[in-house]
């Protein structure tokens, strides 16, 4: 098929209309996610630390049986 | 026969009223307290010395790995496959910069050998990875 360099042109700038809304969208969700994670690590600090230890002690525990 | 001072009460019959068994227990009680209490005041000193809660507030990220990486040397976790697999890989991703730098001084050299050799180098210098790039792009006529 062939495509002259306008419809290839027009081709991307539908790609990439359709794409970067999404790109940013994703970009957004992300940086919301990391705001909310980092707020209630902020709040809960003790707890937040707690868990930490207790996932690295069990990891650390799955790894020496093996 | 020596007698010791503290040794004469504790619910012997030399003492009816059993006041040396309660001054024992009050003792005691009160020495629980001032253990309780600097330990109490030890954790508060421990606490303010490290500074876990400004320390969280600065770099949270940064002491939740910290976190997992005591936790993980308490459950056992040192001298196992999964640590030295981390290591190599810690040592891999520190000595990538390294590798890429030689690799591209490399290939910028063999270009320019490749391009001096050919005759199409120019006059110029043609130092820069930018410059070799551009001239690759242009289209050469066959040599023969």
């Amino acid at each position: 098929m062939e495509m002259n360099p306008q419809q290839m042109a027009d081709r991307a700038r539908q790609f990439q209309d359709r794409v970067v809304p999404q790109i940013d969208e994703a970009r957004q969700n992300l940086v919301d996610l990391n705001d909310r994670v980092v707020r209630f690590i902020r709040a809960n600090p003790g707890t937040c630390l707690l868990g930490a230890v207790a996932v690295g002690f069990l990891v650390g525990r799955i790894a020496s049986r093996r | 026969m020596t007698t010791f001072p503290g040794a004469s009460g504790n619910g012997s019959p030399q003492d009816p009223q059993g006041g040396g068994f309660g001054q024992r227990v009050d003792h005691i009680g009160s020495d629980a307290q001032q253990l309780w209490s600097d330990a109490r005041g030890a954790v508060a000193d421990l606490g303010q010395t490290l500074d876990l809660r400004g320390r969280v507030q600065r770099n949270p990220y940064g002491m939740m790995a910290a976190a997992v990486g005591v936790g993980y040397l308490l459950g056992g976790g040192l001298f196992t496959p999964l640590t030295a697999r981390i290591l190599r890989l810690g040592l891999r991703l520190a000595a990538l910069p390294l590798v890429k730098d030689e690799l591209l001084g490399m290939a910028e050299s063999a270009f320019q050998d490749y391009q001096s050799g050919r005759g199409i180098g120019g006059a110029g210098p043609a130092g820069t990875a930018s410059a070799n790039a551009a001239s690759a792009g242009t289209p050469r006529p066959p040599t023969y």
